[in-house]
């Protein structure tokens, strides 16, 4: 599992992170509707105690450049349902995109997209 | 009346952030991030494992592969982190990337604070019976990230216009 080629993948997106996790303000918006077949992990945001509800919405739109309103609505989702899609795309794009959400604090998670 | 106090407010013409807490307040915020900084390196207290989630819950084996590969970033990161708070900490108007990292440094500090307090969502905290010094704390840094939140609300200006 894991070769060394996945690693070197990764790892290009360590190195994106560098020198300062600042860079990564820019907003990379793939919005869900986009999400495209060939794009089989999606990123899940999970439901937690402690982290306020303002800060997750700040966060969505922070790192995703998605609307108040949409992070607003993914924000309610987590705290109603337990658990929201935030993002989606290939291994390395949803790997990079929970590191980001795990610098963050949120409780992220990714898995294949069972739906596509 | 007396008038609210803010302990942070958005200055979107400068792209920065006015700190205006007192300086007690910035003592405590320095003497927090001392200690934290220490727990971070030693990385022995168990409830830091809530600052390193992890990414795949259904592959043990990709999870530590993850875990290897990220893990030093996201110490490194929360280390910086504490190194731009206590840069700035009496600085009365803070570049806003700056601020960043303190929202970092604040809500880390209250995952630790609230995984070691155990908080559930069904916990409401009742302010005239807080007597622990860490409940009292993990409400101040709450209130203080509310704020942090409202007043850096104007960098996402641009997503909003969408």
């Amino acid at each position: 599992m894991g070769d060394f080629g996945e690693v070197v993948a990764h790892r290009s997106w360590i190195a994106m992170m560098n020198p300062s996790p600042i860079e990564t303000i820019e907003p990379a918006v793939e919005e869900s509707s986009e999400v495209k077949h060939d794009q089989p992990w999606i990123v899940i945001v999970w439901n937690d105690p402690i982290n306020l509800m303002s800060y997750v919405s700040f966060v969505l739109q922070k790192l995703f450049g998605y609307s108040k309103e949409k992070a607003d609505k993914l924000m309610l989702e987590v705290h109603h349902q337990g658990r929201a899609v935030v993002s989606a795309g290939n291994r390395e794009r949803a790997e990079f995109d929970v590191f980001r959400l795990h610098g963050h604090g949120l409780w992220a998670t990714m898995e294949k997209d069972s739906s596509s | 009346m007396s008038e609210v106090v803010h302990a942070f407010l958005g200055r979107p013409d400068l792209n920065q952030v006015e700190i205006r807490l007192d300086n007690e307040s910035r003592e405590v915020l320095l003497g927090l991030v001392k200690q934290f900084r220490s727990m971070l390196i030693d990385d022995s207290d168990q409830s830091l494992e809530r600052l390193y989630p992890p990414a795949y819950t259904k592959d043990s084996e990709l999870n530590d592969e993850y875990d290897d590969l990220v893990h030093d970033d996201l110490l490194k990161e929360k280390l910086e982190s504490i190194d731009v708070l206590e840069k700035t900490i009496w600085i009365e108007s803070i570049e806003l990337e700056d601020f960043f990292a303190w929202m970092q440094v604040i809500n880390s500090l209250r995952l630790v604070l609230g995984t070691r307090l155990n908080v559930s969502e069904e916990d409401e905290f009742d302010f005239e019976k807080i007597h622990d010094p860490e409940q009292t704390l993990f409400v101040w840094l709450a209130l203080l990230l509310e704020e942090a939140v409202t007043a850096s609300n104007f960098s996402l200006e641009d997503f909003n216009k969408r």
